[in-house]
């Protein structure tokens, strides 16, 4: 009874071959944490700053010489502020989806293959909610095989609710706490978001950041 | 048999030209800095002694218009040194050819050690060799001892090729002209056959090969054959060729067939011990290949930012792939994220209630609310000497709602974006 009780328990040598790719990037500003080698989630609905932590993740992988790609299921992407943000244009691979959900998950499908990559963005935000629910909790998994043994940060961003459920590693619900204006009247400008961060993967404390406006020329 | 070596130095202007003389006489070739050397051993049999293969050398540079000295010598450091002395003789009549009367300044030596040389009367390879080695290498060290090999004539260095061919080629005249590609298959057979063998001994693969007819109209076919990967699969590559011309068939009968190969550039596994994880270079193209199909060529690629003033001033360079170079702009830390835009394609139409020129309340199909804070109007137009671009826009916060970029076109009233 006791050797079989054993048996389910996994051996060092598997263990380690299993974390052999999840040194974490962390960005630091706002302790976000995203692993290699697994599913990353970014949940919120509007404004919650889910593109502008993305952005930050692939200005730092991509100034590194990593390349990262972008599957923009909706063609919301913006280049102009992305380059503000740090992300280095010439190591990004843009895939746009036309709104097709299917294409984006064949595509993605692609990009965890290919082995190698950064980052992959999944931009599933603005999609509405009833596409996202014909999307079968199997897909999840299936990305979550494929991209353990390589060094990819497979990274999705989705509206109100969670997608990824428990095929995510790490998993963030971000809200909007406060919008920062600045000035009166015809002379008011946009300055920042104060954000409130919750982990539904793990035991953390709520993170408080923020991200802020550039009205610089690119 | 003995070794036999030929030196050429001229001026760099013609290192294509001594190439091609050089390979008419040897197959062996080093590139040096101020010439060329090549290996001309068993030529004896061929042309004659060392001064017939100097001779003949000579006419072919003559041929070809290129003035420089020539040394032919059992010997490569004599040879070099020979062609190196001569080339600085080369307007005097008095051309070197005994090695032992070459100055000491043509070897090695440090500046010092050949001033002790001179102040002691010792200024030519001959007088050098009459001191007893091992004096001179107990005085200067175990490093002079390569300088008593060169004036010994005991070659130390050997020839290593260094020629850098990109590709090879094979050609086949027809006795007569052939209609039907598919009668040619067994001759282009022979030639892959051909190439691929010389490519394996080069220790190189290939990703393209060029199929080119010459035609009877007197005009050439060329088909560019190119895979995302380096191979040397015949099977493979004659299954691609038959493919592509059976797609696209010659014109005309064909009287010549060739083949040209070219070699797959070699690259580091790995640059650092740091280096960043990429895709491997084959495995990114067919990636990006797959997408094109799958997503429409236009829609995958790198994105690039215009230099004109435009709405949406940015495009997706479809030609251009990742190129996953470390950027050296990268010391400049930002503090805090910066807020990224998400556009709506196609833009939301909207409705908004405007109460003493104030935006009051937002009205779409995906949303509605009060607007709590808005900053604008902010005006842009441009194209006004062709097609006229002009808007209006508000940046707009909702009650319970995000931030959205608000335009109107003419009457119209659009929501662009939102800021995430």
């Amino acid at each position: 009874m006791r050797a079989s009780n054993l048996q389910l328990v996994k051996s060092l040598s598997y263990l380690k071959e299993e974390r052999k790719y999840s040194e974490e990037t962390t960005i630091e500003s706002d302790g976000f944490t995203f692993s290699r080698g697994a599913v990353n989630e970014l949940v919120g609905s509007a404004t919650v700053g889910k593109s502008s932590i993305a952005c930050s993740l692939l200005a730092k992988l991509t100034q590194n010489g990593e390349i990262c790609a972008v599957v923009d299921t909706v063609n919301s992407f913006d280049p102009c502020t992305a380059i503000l943000a740090g992300v280095c244009l010439e190591n990004l691979l843009w895939a746009k989806c036309n709104n097709d959900v299917e294409k984006a998950f064949n595509s993605t499908d692609y990009l965890i293959q290919a082995k190698g990559f950064g980052a992959i963005w999944l931009n599933l935000s603005n999609v509405s909610l009833n596409n996202l629910r014909f999307i079968p909790r199997s897909y999840w998994y299936r990305f979550r095989t494929k991209v353990r043994d390589t060094p990819t940060i497979f990274l999705v961003t989705s509206g109100a609710e969670s997608i990824a459920g428990s095929a995510a590693t790490n998993s963030y619900l971000l809200t909007r706490k406060q919008t920062v204006w600045s000035g009166i009247g015809r002379f008011k400008l946009l300055r920042e978001f104060h954000l409130r961060t919750n982990s539904r993967k793990q035991f953390q404390e709520t993170i408080f950041s923020k991200i802020e406006c550039s009205y610089n020329d690119v | 048999m003995s070794k036999l070596f030929a030196c050429v130095i001229s001026d760099n202007k013609h290192r294509a030209e001594l190439l091609s003389v050089a390979k008419q006489f040897a197959y062996r070739i080093e590139m040096l800095e101020d010439g060329i050397l090549f290996d001309v051993s068993g030529l004896e049999k061929l042309i004659g002694n060392d001064k017939q293969i100097e001779e003949d050398i000579k006419k072919e540079l003559g041929k070809h218009q290129i003035f420089g000295s020539v040394a032919v010598n059992s010997h490569l450091n004599t040879s070099i040194l020979l062609a190196r002395q001569n080339q600085d003789l080369s307007s005097k009549s008095n051309i070197l050819s005994n090695f032992g009367k070459l100055p000491l300044q043509n070897l090695e030596i440090d500046r010092n050690t050949l001033g002790v040389f001179n102040a002691l009367g010792i200024k030519r390879i001959e007088e050098l060799k009459m001191i007893p080695s091992d004096q001179l290498i107990s005085r200067y060290g175990q490093e002079f001892r390569d300088v008593i090999d060169v004036i010994c004539e005991k070659d130390q260095r050997s020839l290593t090729p260094n020629l850098k061919e990109n590709n090879i080629a094979w050609k086949f005249e027809l006795d007569e002209s052939v209609t039907n590609y598919e009668q040619l298959v067994f001759l282009l057979n022979r030639g892959l056959d051909v190439l691929f063998q010389s490519a394996k001994s080069y220790g190189f693969s290939t990703e393209q090969i060029d199929v080119c007819f010459g035609l009877i109209n007197k005009t050439e076919k060329l088909y560019e054959i190119k895979t995302s990967f380096p191979t040397l699969e015949k099977k493979f590559w004659l299954k691609l060729i038959d493919l592509r011309i059976s797609f696209e068939t010659p014109e005309a009968e064909i009287i010549s067939l060739g083949v040209t190969l070219h070699f797959a550039k070699s690259r580091p596994v790995q640059t650092t011990l740091y280096a960043a994880p990429k895709p491997t270079p084959e495995s990114l193209l067919l990636t990006v290949n797959k997408l094109k199909k799958l997503l429409g060529k236009e829609n995958v690629g790198v994105p690039v930012l215009l230099n004109q003033r435009l709405t949406e001033a940015f495009t997706l360079d479809a030609e251009k792939l990742p190129s996953g170079k470390e950027s050296k702009e990268s010391t400049t830390e930002i503090a805090f994220p910066i807020v990224a835009f998400s556009y709506f394609k196609p833009p939301i139409s909207a409705q908004v209630l405007i109460r003493d020129k104030r935006l009051i309340y937002l009205k779409t199909d995906r949303f509605c609310g009060r607007v709590e804070q808005y900053s604008g109007v902010w005006k842009a137009n441009s194209r006004w000497w062709n097609v006229v671009w002009r808007t209006n826009e508000w940046d707009v916060e909702i009650e319970n709602g995000g931030v959205y970029r608000l335009c109107k076109r003419e009457k119209d009233w659009f929501v662009v974006g939102e800021y995430d």
